[in-house]
């Protein structure tokens, strides 16, 4: 490897004070997590009578427990799974398809095409909020799950990086495809799809995510509590706090709610890590 | 299975710019030919274009009997070995070498056989199961000629395939190359830019310059009797002599050719009555240049740096009026910077090529 | 007929049809509908009459939408340095091989990944009065405790502070891998020339890192522009509208109030601006790298 042998002033003696000014912010970074989690595994009637006791023993589940007996956090889980992975699923077929289409093939006003659809990734999702909320309303789409995937399938970014990973394959690879007598249906299922398989992880992990976390849309359109997703579960009884179930209770189902996504980071850490950075951090 | 590969009056433009240009060419059945020239020359776009990668504007191209510029890549009866290898990196050895197979339901039985009687032959048995990327360069080159055999193609087409490989294995793939061809006797259309792969691989070499063919010709025949001041020029290291000729004038059956620094040659050589000297050159190669023994007088040439190669040795050098002359003698010879040697030309070597590149050769050259 | 697959062809459409399909009703249309919206006076109970600009001046006039429009450029003037300066830090301190720096890198990623509902619920435990962690150490030190979800000034403070706990990740992360494209005989031929540590962070090291230095601000200013959950759920815009972000007034004109014309109109306003710091983006991104191969 030549980073090892590389002379990198960063690695050097010289910048070891960084690293431990960098230790100490993170500890600092993680004290309201491990606080969160403190607050998770505290008796709610404890917690009444002062928080200070999260330093104290005893210890307790029954918070979590008690997610298990409230039917709405594994409903609002429940639709999260169904919208993150709805939406996941689209994006990836809708990318692809139009990916490798404006990456290899050839047809009318493509550019031009391309070009425009470019320019949705400049579009935020508040310039069009309010007209897509009065369509979804025409067509009776709020309060469903449909509803809630649809918004996220207009993004531009994964035609885009789409376009990009299949532009990347060598020309090469198709030609001698095409010398082997595949069809153009049978290139792009045999040939190109699987070589983008990295390509489909990276924006399945970012789309999934995305839909998990995201707040604007199921804010407005999944008004009836039982079509809440979680973030928006969440979000609902951290409002009215004080006449809610407690900040134990509320703690452990923030720390359920983040369980997906925390798992999804920790087994694709690498392949995230790799995909923001451009692949230039392992 | 071998056929042969017709093409005729095939030009290709792209838009308003013309990358060939009127080209002809038939290639026998089980013959070794390849196209030679500088990059840019079209030589890829013509092996491209045989293989239906890409469109010709005009003309035609026939494999065997069938006319094929109109039928798409797969249907054309040709395998290509490419120069990047475009080895399906997600398929294994023996995968990317059935896919072609399966796609024309190709039994199972049969794919089985000749995948297995190629990779005999190419010594890749023990490889079949792996991907592309745990492949040194010269067993992807094997696996990519593999992939072309198991084909049965009816022409294979090898779009600079040594290219990728550093020079002791390009060496060694050459030879395999020419073991297979004689092996299999089929069809074979090289392309490179390398000379010595055109001189030691072809059966005729095709030298094409400027979207057009300069000379077809077998290789001693292309270093020989080079058709042209271009093909002259660019076959054979060191490159050609090129020397300016002052005047030419009939003498006997031969002429009597003034050039710079080299004083008046007379040549056996015939040449065409309209011929004009006017930016004719003389061509010589350096190893026609003798270097005379010390006392013996002939013209003179100041030395200027001395390559030894071990069996030879060349030297740069320059006539009394400047001219540059590279010249050539034996490993052991000893000249240094700065000499002054006397030298000699063979004259049944020389070549006279007018102001339009064409050229004229000595008699017995 | 040969290379027909490289030959334009009305077929070859049809793999980008499901998604025009999609980008037209989802995406194209709602822009321009947006904008008829934003020309009209429209509320929920019916379309609405032509208005012209009239939408656009109502909202410019609105003492709440400057409130909200001076807020975000507060918040973005002091949010967006402090994720470049913060993030930078990091990646010149985790620019390493070793295994802790690979798990810091991976430990301030990770916050990015949560939802914007449970860090604001993590601040707002850390922050509420009486039970929170912060007053908790202001009185184990014996000082008096800010109510910071509350008090005009600390309010928007701290939806800064959960903003950059949030985003660190990803101004990181780009750093560090422009810091990995760095060649590294650079490095070798400034030790070589006796260069010191901050010699060589000042004259190579953010020189060679200047371009995206410069991306990294533009893309935070798109993103903190748009802040919207972390003041909606921690301070729902308080104290008397002194957080209120942007999107926020966006979200309580059109969706709260349904005044839905001028709701349109103030997210044109937005999208402007946004338009502008892309644009600005976009040419960043497409200048030649400073470092040549």
């Amino acid at each position: 490897m030549s980073r090892d042998t590389t002379y990198r002033p960063e690695a050097s003696r010289a910048s070891r004070p960084l690293l431990w000014i960098a230790t100490l912010l993170a500890i600092v970074t993680m004290a309201p997590v491990a606080w969160l989690v403190g607050l998770s595994i505290k008796d709610n009637r404890e917690l009444m009578l002062g928080t200070e006791s999260v330093f104290r023993v005893p210890y307790t589940l029954i918070n979590y427990i008690n997610i298990l007996y409230s039917s709405q956090a594994f409903g609002w889980f429940f639709n999260s799974m169904v919208v993150a992975i709805g939406q996941t699923l689209g994006v990836l077929v809708l990318s692809s398809l139009a990916g490798y289409a404006f990456a290899r093939l050839e047809f009318p006003f493509r550019r031009t095409i391309f070009v425009i659809v470019l320019f949705g990734l400049a579009v935020p999702e508040q310039a069009v909020i309010i007209a897509r909320h009065q369509m979804f309303n025409w067509f009776g789409l709020h309060n469903t799950h449909i509803g809630l995937i649809l918004p996220g399938l207009s993004s531009a970014f994964g035609v885009f990086l789409m376009t990009q990973f299949f532009k990347a394959i060598p020309r090469d690879i198709d030609e001698a495809a095409l010398l082997d007598n595949a069809s153009q249906l049978r290139i792009f299922w045999k040939i190109m799809l699987p070589l983008t398989l990295p390509a489909q992880a990276t924006l399945g992990i970012f789309t999934f995510l995305h839909a998990w976390n995201d707040y604007w849309w199921p804010l407005i359109s999944a008004t009836r509590k039982e079509m809440f997703t979680i973030t928006i579960g969440i979000a609902s009884s951290q409002q009215n706090f004080a006449q809610s179930e407690g900040l134990g209770f509320l703690s452990a189902q923030a720390v359920f709610a983040s369980l997906p996504v925390l798992i999804v980071y920790m087994i694709f850490q690498r392949h995230i890590v790799t995909a923001v950075s451009g692949g230039a951090v392992k | 299975m071998s056929a042969s590969i017709e093409i005729t009056n095939v030009s290709k433009n792209y838009g308003t710019l013309t990358v060939l240009d009127d080209i002809s060419l038939s290639i026998k059945p089980g013959e070794f030919v390849v196209f030679l020239g500088p990059s840019g020359c079209g030589k890829s776009t013509l092996l491209r274009m045989i293989a239906g990668l890409e469109d010709v504007t005009a003309g035609t191209i026939s494999v065997g009997d069938q006319r094929v510029d109109t039928l798409p890549p797969g249907k054309r009866g040709v395998a290509m070995v490419f120069q990047s290898y475009a080895l399906y990196p997600h398929m294994t050895v023996a995968q990317n070498m059935s896919f072609g197979l399966e796609n024309i339901k190709v039994s199972k039985e049969e794919i089985q056989r000749r995948v297995h009687l190629a990779a005999e032959t190419l010594e890749i048995a023990h490889l079949l199961d792996r991907k592309p990327q745990k492949l040194s360069g010269g067993q992807r080159q094997r696996v990519a000629i593999g992939r072309a055999i198991v084909k049965e193609p009816k022409a294979f087409l090898f779009d600079e395939p040594l290219s990728n490989l550093d020079a002791a294995l390009r060496g060694r793939t050459r030879l395999e190359l020419a073991q297979l061809h004689a092996r299999l006797r089929s069809t074979m259309v090289f392309v490179t830019h390398d000379q010595v792969e055109a001189m030691t691989l072809a059966d005729r070499i095709v030298v094409m310059h400027n979207r057009k063919i300069e000379q077809i010709g077998t290789p001693i025949t292309i270093y020989r009797r080079p058709a042209t001041r271009f093909v002259a020029g660019f076959v054979g290291s060191p490159a050609m002599n090129f020397i300016p000729v002052q005047n030419i004038s009939q003498n006997g059956n031969g002429v009597a050719i003034d050039a710079s620094g080299l004083g008046i040659l007379n040549a056996e050589l015939h040449l065409p009555t309209a011929f004009s000297p006017e930016g004719a050159a003389l061509g010589i190669r350096a190893e026609d240049i003798s270097v005379l023994p010390a006392g013996q007088s002939g013209i003179p040439l100041i030395v200027e740096v001395v390559e030894r190669l071990g069996d030879r040795t060349l030297i740069y050098g320059r006539l009394s009026d400047g001219t540059k002359l590279t010249a050539e003698a034996d490993g052991r010879a000893q000249v240094n910077a700065g000499d002054r040697l006397e030298i000699a030309l063979d004259i049944s070597a020389i070549h006279l090529f007018g102001a339009d590149g064409v050229a004229h050769h000595a008699v017995g050259g | 007929m040969a290379e027909s697959y490289r030959r334009s062809h009305w077929g070859h459409a049809v793999f980008v049809l499901p998604y025009l399909t999609i980008f037209a009703l989802l995406l194209a249309f709602p822009l321009f509908w947006s904008v008829w919206l934003s020309l009209h006076k429209v509320d929920l109970f019916g379309p609405g009459r032509f208005v012209g600009l009239g939408n656009y001046a109502r909202v410019l006039a609105d003492p709440v939408f400057l409130q909200a429009f001076r807020n975000t450029v507060v918040f973005v003037a002091l949010s967006v340095p402090t994720l470049v300066a913060l993030g930078l830090f990091l990646a010149l301190a985790l620019n390493r091989t070793t295994r802790a720096a690979s798990f810091l890198r991976g430990l301030f990623f990770s916050s990015s990944v949560l939802s914007v509902a449970i860090v604001t619920l993590i601040w707002r435990f850390v922050f509420i009065p009486g039970e929170g962690l912060m007053p908790l150490i202001f009185e184990q030190l014996g000082l008096q405790p800010i109510n910071f979800l509350s008090t005009a000034g600390w309010s928007l403070f701290s939806v800064g502070v959960a903003t950059v706990w949030w985003c660190i990740g990803l101004p990181m992360m780009l750093f560090l891998a422009a810091l990995q494209q760095i060649p590294g005989d650079l490095y070798e031929a400034a030790a070589l020339d006796n260069a010191s540590p901050w010699r060589v962070l000042t004259r190579i090291t953010l020189p060679s890192i200047a371009r995206t230095v410069m991306l990294v601000t533009v893309i935070q200013i798109v993103m903190q522009f748009q802040l919207f959950g972390q003041a909606h759920l921690m301070t729902n815009g308080g104290p008397s509208g002194t957080s209120r972000p942007l999107v926020m007034y966006i979200y309580e004109v059109g969706f709260v109030r349904w005044d839905v014309g001028k709701g349109a109109a103030a997210s044109e306003l937005l999208f402007l601006i946004i338009l502008c710091a892309a644009m600005v983006q976009y040419v960043v991104s497409t200048r030649k790298p400073e470092v040549a191969e």
